[in-house]
């Protein structure tokens, strides 16, 4: 318990911390507004990404390095989708929800493969599985970049949905309604996922298996099918944050890196294996990037490759200080 | 199984006669393709041209690939450390003598000497480091700090001013007997020194009570601990190694390519050495060389377009694809790799073999006259 607390207090100091030097560095009130929020937007995004590695890696120590490359195929296949000359007679904003369904489903269908096909195989080498996921990762990005070749590609601004294009003002700042829109979707699945955990039967087989893989096993529960699911809807999940970021930030073949080292810091941050951690983690990296973006772009500094870093910089710094994160057991 | 009369020159070449063999032939190979192809492996008209030097400067990329990747298969496979930023150290040798050579007033002698000792002293120094944080992180942890540090270092001299950026720089500065456009053939040499050199000394380094102490690591490092060994210690040596073997490998390719940037630290350099090791066989000795050759000769040799009826595929477009594949493939079904599952078949042929005599042996001492089985003394 007093541990607990002490956690609670380690993190409340970091977001008073982060919030302090991004508001004292800010020009205006309003410039800090729009930094904030497009701080949570990367959370979300970074949450989409991490809450399936946590909860995975927690179940079955298993690492999934491909899981930036769910990201990145969520964000071609709904780009595909939404740009497919055969989809252009139906409204935009029927279009849009439809691309998002289907790649949340193909990064669902693709995760459940590669765990029923390759990954189960591997639990007696957990030497090569670490590995292996590396290898998936490569001919996951080669895939993509031999169907959609190795251009960026931008969303067009015409014949967009609607919701994309609205833009409201802030003290002064422009900021799309979009984002916000995605913010909200970020926290609502937050919040979803945590119910799913602890209010549903297969959410406390999933923290029992965390806790204990061997004893849920003994009580007569397949942790393995259970963990196939979870993989699956990790992967999905993964794919969904790609889709939806779509819109903003295109598609290209170096989003996966970016995602997943990310997603791996929100995640060693929050603790391997914690869910709140998960939540904590990636509004804490997502304010972070933000804050430095902010920063660094001042014109007395004018560094463009922080915000990029940060990431990294945390990951590292976190493993260096306390393995285990926040929120995590002490292994 | 030895003949024991044989002289002593004889029992040290045997074990040893298919790595002999081949080297007898690299040694040989640049004056072979001169010999068939009619072009002069020494270059045509004082540049590097023709099929000898074509071929020779192939060979070259193999000879680097392969150091590179012998060096992560002592941390990989020998320490049982999984790194994925082994490619920081290959474009931080390369970048330490790029930049001293081009950087500095020192002139191309002095450069390449001061070069390669900056490299080789900036790289252990950092796997120095890196292999001390190997006291608190374990698997997973330890490949995503070195991950992130590789990613870290990649991302902020990919926007480095100093070095151009994602352009680099050319190098320009190089005596005379290094510059790959004149004397090629030189650098080959070099470069198959280097490699035996480096085989050598990993073998050495396997055999040698360190060795054993390190794959007792690998296998089971608590146990390790236990016998009383400092474990800690033996992977800093095994990391630190590696490290400045892998700046080496990256020196040798700045110097053959005559450019430096952001790409040589890049994470191809980190895959590369991965796969060749586990496709060739991880914790083999002779596996990297031949994973780093099969692979490497295989690009380049099917980096061109087929026509099979009125398709035209070119196979190296899609070489990462298939790379990738196959390094699936190797994972699921032949861990050992190439050079590993050739050993346990022979050792499984050996042992049918062995089956069999004891077998026939058998029933030839039933069919005697006292079969008493139990109490045979062994023949």
């Amino acid at each position: 318990m007093l541990q607990n607390r002490s956690t609670i207090g380690v993190v409340a100091l970091l977001f008073a911390g982060l919030l302090a030097f991004g508001l004292v560095t800010a020009d205006s009130v309003g410039s800090f507004a729009i930094t904030v929020l497009s701080g949570l937007l990367q959370a979300a995004l970074l949450f989409l990404v991490a809450s399936g590695l946590s909860i995975v890696f927690g179940l079955m120590d298993v690492l999934n390095f491909a899981q930036g490359h769910f990201f990145m195929l969520g964000a071609y296949i709904t780009f595909a989708f939404f740009h497919a000359q055969a989809l252009a007679p139906i409204d935009p904003n029927l279009r849009f929800p439809i691309a998002i369904l289907i790649a949340s489903a193909v990064g669902g269908v693709v995760g459940y493969i590669l765990e029923r096909g390759l990954i189960r195989p591997l639990y007696v080498r957990p030497f090569f599985m670490l590995v292996l996921t590396f290898g998936v990762a490569i001919v996951m990005g080669e895939a993509i970049k031999a169907i959609w070749g190795t251009v960026t590609y931008t969303w067009s601004t015409v014949n967009s949905f609607s919701i994309h294009q609205n833009i409201f003002v802030l003290f002064n700042q422009q900021f799309g309604w979009y984002r916000i829109f995605v913010i909200l979707i970020g926290l609502a699945l937050m919040v979803l996922v945590a119910l799913l955990l602890r209010r549903t039967r297969i959410g406390i087989i999933i923290r029992a298996g965390v806790e204990d893989s061997a004893m849920v096993e003994a009580l007569g529960i397949n942790v393995r099918a259970v963990f196939t699911l979870v993989f699956a809807f990790g992967c999905a999940l993964a794919s969904f944050g790609g889709a939806v970021a779509a819109p903003f930030l295109g598609a290209s073949p170096g989003m996966a890196s970016a995602f997943l080292l990310g997603a791996v810091a929100v995640v060693v941050l929050g603790g391997l294996g914690s869910y709140e951690g998960t939540a904590i983690g990636s509004v804490l990296v997502g304010l972070s990037i933000a804050i430095v973006a902010k920063f660094t772009s001042r014109p007395e500094i004018n560094q463009t490759v922080w915000p990029s870093l940060t990431p990294m910089i945390l990951l590292i710094l976190v493993l260096l200080l306390k393995p285990s994160g926040l929120f995590g057991k002490e292994h | 199984m030895q003949p024991s009369n044989s002289s002593p020159i004889r029992r040290a070449l045997q074990p040893n006669w298919i790595y002999l063999a081949l080297l007898a032939f690299l040694i040989l190979f640049p004056h072979i393709v001169g010999w068939i192809t009619g072009d002069s492996p020494f270059g045509i008209g004082g540049r590097a041209r023709g099929q000898s030097v074509f071929w020779q400067s192939i060979l070259i990329e193999v000879f680097i690939l392969a150091i590179l990747t012998m060096s992560y298969n002592l941390i990989f496979g020998f320490t049982g450390v999984i790194s994925f930023g082994h490619a920081m150290f290959f474009g931080l040798g390369g970048y330490a003598l790029g930049m001293t050579l081009q950087y500095t007033q020192l002139g191309p002698d002095a450069g390449l000497l001061v070069g390669l000792i900056a490299g080789i002293v900036i790289a252990g120094v950092i796997g120095f480091i890196t292999a001390l944080v190997t006291l608190r992180l374990r698997g997973v942890y330890f490949a995503i700090f070195t991950l992130a540090l590789a990613e870290m270092v990649a991302i902020y001299i990919g926007r480095w001013p100093v070095t151009n950026a994602e352009d680099g720089f050319p190098i320009d500065v190089l005596p005379e007997l290094f510059n790959p456009t004149r004397s090629r053939l030189f650098l080959y040499y070099v470069a198959l020194v280097l490699t035996v050199i480096t085989f050598l000394f990993i073998r050495r380094l396997i055999n040698s009570p360190t060795g054993r102490v390190l794959i007792a690591i690998r296998d089971n490092e608590a146990r390790a601990q236990a016998i009383g060994y400092n474990t800690l210690r033996f992977k800093v040596l095994s990391i630190t190694l590696a490290s400045t073997m892998a700046a080496g490998a990256g020196m040798m390719h700045v110097i053959l390519a005559r450019k430096v940037g952001p790409e040589i630290l890049g994470v191809t350099y980190t895959i590369d050495p991965l796969l060749m090791t586990i496709i060739g066989g991880v914790g083999t000795i002779g596996g990297p060389i031949i994973g780093a050759a099969g692979l490497h000769l295989s690009e380049r040799i099917l980096n061109r377009e087929f026509v099979f009826g009125s398709v035209v595929v070119n196979i190296g477009q899609q070489w990462s694809l298939i790379l990738g594949i196959t390094f699936i493939v190797v994972v699921m079904a032949f861990p050992k790799g190439v050079v590993g599952t050739f050993e346990s078949w022979q050792a499984r042929r050996r042992a049918r073999v062995a089956a069999r005599q004891a077998l026939l042996l058998q029933k030839a001492e039933s069919s005697g006259p006292s079969g008493n089985l139990h109490e045979q003394p062994d023949v």
